[in-house]
């Protein structure tokens, strides 16, 4: 799960991490006010509050042609409802948010905070290995991707202990990679003390901050923040639950989602259900080898409830963009029968319009081939993943 | 042989009074599977499916000289669970909630370095030597014992491998799951290396997807060996389109390898058939298994006069 800057930042202060004032917005009238509240004489910061990175590199799509994007210095408060305008209720694209963008609803105005140097910050889960590590890179005068791409000799990754965090040499050694003064040491020390501690208690997932500012008074500040958190451990956080924001998902993925599945949106009109992540991607890999893209998919994982899996069925029925449904089943801990019996129950619920076959192997196949022949419903059974593929877009391309 | 788990492993289920649990270790100890107990705190004393239950894993190592488990407790105890395996100094512990929280993870990992114990999964179907023993949530009925070794990191994929051996008119030596979460036990190159001591196995099959490096490392195993057996490799994902991210730490830690094709490379690299559809695999299986000469380093080439 992510979570705006804003929240992050408010996150990460309890742990002795630093930033500039601000203040959230959801009108202009409300920026103008926030910008007055937290530095009456400005500059100010207008930042648009979407779950992306490279928000300064994006445009908006309603006026890609002024070339402004989500991160703004606004120096005069008479330019400030202004520029909010140019944000709020328009959609931001950037390198990250893929090319429909997000929708910005809110902005952060914040106190622009003067600093000496830049650098970049961040803590990760090193997957293969199984660690934390904290990775550190002057940004002064490249920006972070630059960096990763062309010198990654450039950053500095330094593996922290779960439990104990940064030691003092790890620090002192941080220190001197950035060519920090001394009178940012104890700064420092408290800063990468915070971000592991927060990490870790939060169980989060990445927390990166880019940039953190250097004061002239050697101070660090966070000028940026972002948090992920581990979806699998929310359950131990509740008040991080209350955070998400559920305008950055669609509808439908927050169905299915309360029946603990997986759902996710593509471009083309194959709407695919199956029961693993792998099952998904080799159809999704065999559609796009005949040309054709999935609309959605929905994987209903080792799920033991018909009503659920008929409500997860229903969701991709109801889609008006699926023009053929896949089926793509091998059961394991799933039983084939009960995919059999959510299709029959969502199909007498909202209708079977489009062409679908199945394909199921495994746990009951043979119980669930059963009760879909005895179902009279206009449906294809295949033998394996590519017959059915095969067969599904023949059956679209009869039906248009 | 086989790897990891035979006849002779003696097997607990460490939350065996479960419904899911009861369910799939009735069909292992129907497949000949040799489970010797279960622990479910609390229930210790009592029998389940004709096998005693214990209260504690170091109990059942104790009365039924148990090592090895397979785990069905719920993501959030699996850190507890996982602990009391290892502390009991079991061989293997087959580990198949998902949703495990990865810092519960990233702690059991840290106990795992130095210990005797070896951790398949979390999120994974288990393992099955075929006709021997089942230890997870295979569909039993798809197996046949036979000489490939299969090792992926996708569940359903999993048993796509198993049905195109099975195709292929070959049968399977092992089958391990890796588990398909953020952080997991045994890697590629682990299994690979049991592969490649194991007699009976003479081709491999690894299934990757994208996610993670777990296929970079395995393939740098496999390089590394002087004498390779036949590895055929599929990694899923390909359609998948780039998506949303937040922020650069995930490339950065990967060093910007990241997409599916990195992984194809590095396996290609090192020397691994690669197919780019999964309903491919058994033609290949059946182009080494009918090679005129003999194999050089895991590829049918033919030889020059």
């Amino acid at each position: 799960m992510n979570i705006h800057e804003y929240q992050a930042k408010k996150i990460l202060t309890p742990y002795g991490i630093n930033i500039p004032k601000g203040r959230i917005a959801y009108t202009v009238a409300e920026a103008k006010k926030a910008a007055l509240e937290v530095l009456p004489g400005g500059p100010w910061m207008l930042k648009a509050q979407i779950q992306s990175g490279a928000r300064n590199k994006g445009y908006f799509l309603e006026a890609p042609q002024n070339k402004k994007s989500g991160i703004r210095l606004v120096k005069s408060r008479r330019h400030i409802m202004a520029e909010a305008g140019e944000m709020l209720g328009n959609t931001l694209v950037t390198p990250q948010t893929g090319p429909k963008g997000k929708l910005v609803s809110k902005i952060y105005v914040e106190a622009c905070q003067k600093v000496k140097k830049v650098f970049y910050a961040g803590l990760v889960i090193d997957r293969l290995n199984a660690n934390v590590t904290l990775m550190v890179a002057e940004t002064s005068e490249d920006n972070i991707e630059e960096i990763a791409l062309t010198r990654p000799e450039r950053i500095l990754r330094e593996t922290l202990d779960l439990q104990k965090g940064p030691t003092a040499h790890q620090i002192r050694k941080i220190l001197d990679f950035l060519c920090l003064n001394s009178k940012s040491a104890k700064s420092l020390r408290s800063f990468i003390r915070g971000l592991h501690k927060a990490f870790m208690e939060l169980d989060a997932t990445m927390i990166e901050i880019n940039p953190v500012g250097v004061m002239k008074n050697g101070e660090l500040i966070a000028l940026d923040a972002k948090i992920s958190f581990d979806d699998n451990a929310l359950f131990r956080h509740k008040d991080i639950q209350e955070l998400k924001d559920d305008y950055e998902d669609e509808d439908r993925r927050l169905q299915a989602a309360k029946y603990n599945f997986e759902y996710n949106e593509f471009d083309g009109s194959v709407g695919i259900i199956v029961n693993g992540d792998g099952v998904a991607l080799s159809a999704m890999d065999l559609l796009k080898r005949q040309n054709a893209e999935a609309a959605c998919f929905l994987n209903v994982k080792g799920g033991v409830d018909k009503d659920k899996i008929a409500s997860g069925i229903k969701i991709i029925m109801t889609n008006p963009r699926v023009e053929g449904i896949l089926i793509n089943i091998i059961g394991g801990f799933l039983r084939c029968n009960l995919i059999a019996e959510g299709i029959l129950a969502a199909a007498a619920e909202v209708g079977l319009n489009v062409p679908l076959v199945v394909r199921f192997e495994g746990t009951n196949k043979d119980e669930a081939k059963d009760i879909l022949e005895h179902s009279k419903l206009p449906l294809i059974i295949a033998e394996n993943v590519n017959e059915a593929v095969e067969k599904l877009l023949q059956a679209m391309e009869e039906s248009d | 042989m086989s790897i990891l788990v035979d006849k002779d492993t003696r097997i607990i289920c460490q939350g065996i009074t479960g419904t899911q649990a009861t369910f799939h270790i009735r069909r292992s100890l129907d497949y000949g599977t040799n489970v010797v107990g279960g622990v479910t705190p609390g229930k210790g004393g009592s029998e389940h499916l004709g096998v005693p239950v214990f209260n504690t894993v170091a109990e059942a190592k104790k009365e039924v000289n148990a090592n090895a488990s397979v785990m069905f407790v719920p993501a959030a105890r699996v850190k507890a669970a996982l602990k009391e395996a290892i502390e009991a100094e079991l061989d293997l512990v087959v580990c198949i909630a998902d949703r495990v929280p990865v810092k519960d993870m990233l702690e059991v990992k840290a106990m795992l370095k130095g210990a005797k114990t070896k951790l398949i999964g979390p999120n994974t179907p288990g393992l099955i030597t075929p006709g021997l023993a089942r230890m997870g949530i295979f569909p039993e009925n798809i197996h046949t014992p036979g000489h490939i070794g299969i090792v992926s990191r996708s569940s359903t994929l999993t048993y796509e491998a198993v049905i195109a051996t099975t195709i292929a008119g070959l049968g399977q030596s092992t089958v391990v799951g890796l588990g398909d979460d953020m952080v997991i036990g045994m890697g590629f190159e682990d299994i690979l290396q049991k592969f490649h001591e194991d007699e009976q196995t003479k081709a491999i099959i690894m299934i990757g997807k994208h996610g993670g490096t777990f296929e970079e490392a395995g393939a740098r195993y496999y390089q590394s060996l002087g004498v390779k057996k036949p590895i055929i490799g599929y990694v899923a994902g390909d359609a998948m389109p780039a998506g949303r991210r937040m922020g650069y730490a995930g490339d950065i830690i990967t060093n910007g390898h990241i997409t599916v094709q990195d992984k194809k490379d590095a396996m290609g690299a090192a020397g691994i058939t690669l197919v780019d559809r999964i309903n491919e695999l058994p033609g290949e299986l059946l182009k080494l298994f009918s090679c005129p000469y003999p194999l050089q380093n895991g590829k049918c080439i033919r030889k020059k006069k």
